[in-house]
């Protein structure tokens, strides 16, 4: 709107709507500090003003694309965070599983390193699933589990003794000769807990304790008809 | 001393020969006390071979409860008949165990059915 | 003792009578259901509470309980107050041993409910009376 006033030419030629165009231009970097970075300087002239205002376009767009990548990456690491959220969550649930193997009877198969927090989730699981399932016993096979320090043994100790209070009995296997010293050096009393080396030993034991037994059956042929006599040994 | 205006009695209820004693209330110490009494009485004028407490229902059970209900087993075991703690809630029996409460004399069971196969157990354990 | 950055009262209750110990107790079981904690937590400050509660009244024939949402060194938690007038007690360290029993009671009642909360704070002078809280964080 300004008339096209000449500039005093101390330095170089005049240059066109300078006002109009240094307005415009800050306001346009404003824009772009207030990270609305859509937004271009028209460029109209041909003089020393144009190549800068060429030069800030460029940078707008350099931004513009910067800003984008940036936003794309955090999207992409947001959707990772959640991923690991999950696959946490999902190795929590299958580092704890209680197994009913058959009326009555439960396996808890431990494995990792056990800490206090895991410990009591764990705890707090099979003793709902004991009254869940109505299971008389339960197998914790610690095989998987690399170090018993006081702590975790305590933990299983006082897990098995609750159980008891319940009305169920719960068997420890899976103990290796490492922390059968370790559980010794450490002075932990297991006195009436009924500990077995391997959950082989804990089924068996877990089978008669509850009046059963594992039989062998012989195969007997197919009976073809009644014309045909058995193949029998 | 004031006494609770309200008392309800715990039902003592005859299972063949055995008593089933289910607690469905928030018992004050002066009712758990009434029970022990209630209980040696019962098994005495029943005969009672074994007592079955129900404690299904209870969410709490205290050192003066548990202490009580060890009483009971020790003095029902000196007029022959065997008690069995049946139905303790996981987060009671957590409790207890930090309580570090030890609860002598008494069986354990997780329902009813369980408490008698257990008391028919100890009674043909006594009988051979 | 404990000191909380802030502290609402939710329950005042006097201790009188002996069935004032369940009514009490199940209001600390309800605050606590009510301010978010886990079932066996519940149970644990309950069952604390009970004991604490029982002292108050066998020793020293009754006093006041307060429940109280707390904010203690940034973390919420649920106290539990019980203050009397009675005896006191003389030898704190011996009542905080396991196994300390007085003629007609409770051999686990200060340890064991230490055990189940996350804090146990007792103060008492002989003659004048006693006061203990129970902290329990909720989660």
């Amino acid at each position: 709107m300004d008339s096209a006033r000449k500039a005093s030419p101390v330095n170089g030629p005049s240059i066109k709507n300078l006002h109009e165009r240094l307005n415009r231009l800050e306001d346009i970097l404003a824009s772009a500090a207030a990270m609305k970075l859509d937004v271009r300087v028209p460029v109209t002239e041909d003089d020393e003003l144009a190549s800068t205002e060429e030069a800030i376009n460029v940078l707008l767009e350099d931004f513009s694309a910067l800003l984008t990548e940036r936003r794309q990456a955090e999207r992409e690491l947001q959707a990772k965070l959640q991923t690991i959220q999950r696959q946490q969550d999902a190795i929590n649930e299958l580092s704890t599983p209680v197994i009913k193997v058959w009326e009555g009877l439960l396996v808890l198969p431990i494995i990792g390193t056990l800490d206090s927090q895991r410990t009591l989730r764990m705890m707090e699981s099979l003793l709902q699933q004991i009254v869940a399932t109505g299971s008389r016993m339960a197998i914790l096979d610690i095989t998987g589990v690399p170090v018993v320090d006081t702590m975790v043994a305590n933990h299983l100790i006082k897990t098995i003794t609750a159980a008891g209070l319940m009305g169920a009995e719960c068997i420890l296997s899976g103990i290796s000769p490492t922390i059968a010293q370790t559980i010794v050096h450490l002075g932990i009393d297991l006195t009436g807990i009924k500990t077995k080396s391997t959950m082989q030993e804990a089924m068996r034991y877990a089978i008669r304790a509850n009046g059963q037994k594992i039989v062998t059956v012989k195969p007997v042929e197919d009976e073809a008809g009644p014309e045909e006599s058995r193949a029998d040994e | 001393m004031n006494e609770p205006s309200v008392v309800s009695k715990i039902p003592i209820i005859k299972l063949g020969r055995y008593l089933l004693v289910p607690i469905q209330v928030d018992m004050t110490d002066h009712m758990v006390g009434d029970l022990q009494t209630s209980v040696l009485e019962a098994i005495e004028r029943t005969g009672a071979k074994g007592v079955l407490i129900d404690i299904s229902v209870l969410e709490m059970v205290d050192s003066f409860i548990g202490r009580t209900l060890s009483g009971i087993a020790r003095m029902a075991a000196i007029m022959d008949a065997a008690v069995v703690i049946v139905g303790m809630q996981p987060a009671v029996a957590i409790t207890l165990v930090e309580l570090g409460l030890e609860m002598k004399g008494i069986d354990y069971a997780l329902n009813i059915e369980n408490g008698m196969t257990l008391l028919n157990q100890r009674l043909r354990e006594i009988d051979l | 003792m404990i000191a909380a950055d802030h502290e609402e009262v939710l329950e005042r209750v006097p201790l009188k009578a002996e069935i004032d110990i369940v009514h009490i107790r199940q209001l600390v079981r309800q605050r606590a259901k009510q301010y978010g904690m886990g079932l066996v937590d519940q149970t644990r400050i309950t069952t604390a509470a009970s004991e604490i509660l029982r002292n108050m009244y066998v020793h020293a024939d009754g006093g006041e309980a307060t429940i109280s949402a707390v904010s203690v060194q940034g973390r919420r938690g649920l106290l539990v107050t019980c203050q009397d007038q009675g005896p006191g007690i003389p030898d704190i360290q011996l009542a905080m041993q396991d196994g300390y029993s007085t003629a007609d009671s409770l051999g686990c009642g200060l340890p064991g409910a230490g055990r189940l909360v996350d804090r146990l704070e007792l103060a008492s002078t002989v003659g004048r009376g006693t006061t203990v809280q129970l902290l329990k964080y909720l989660p």
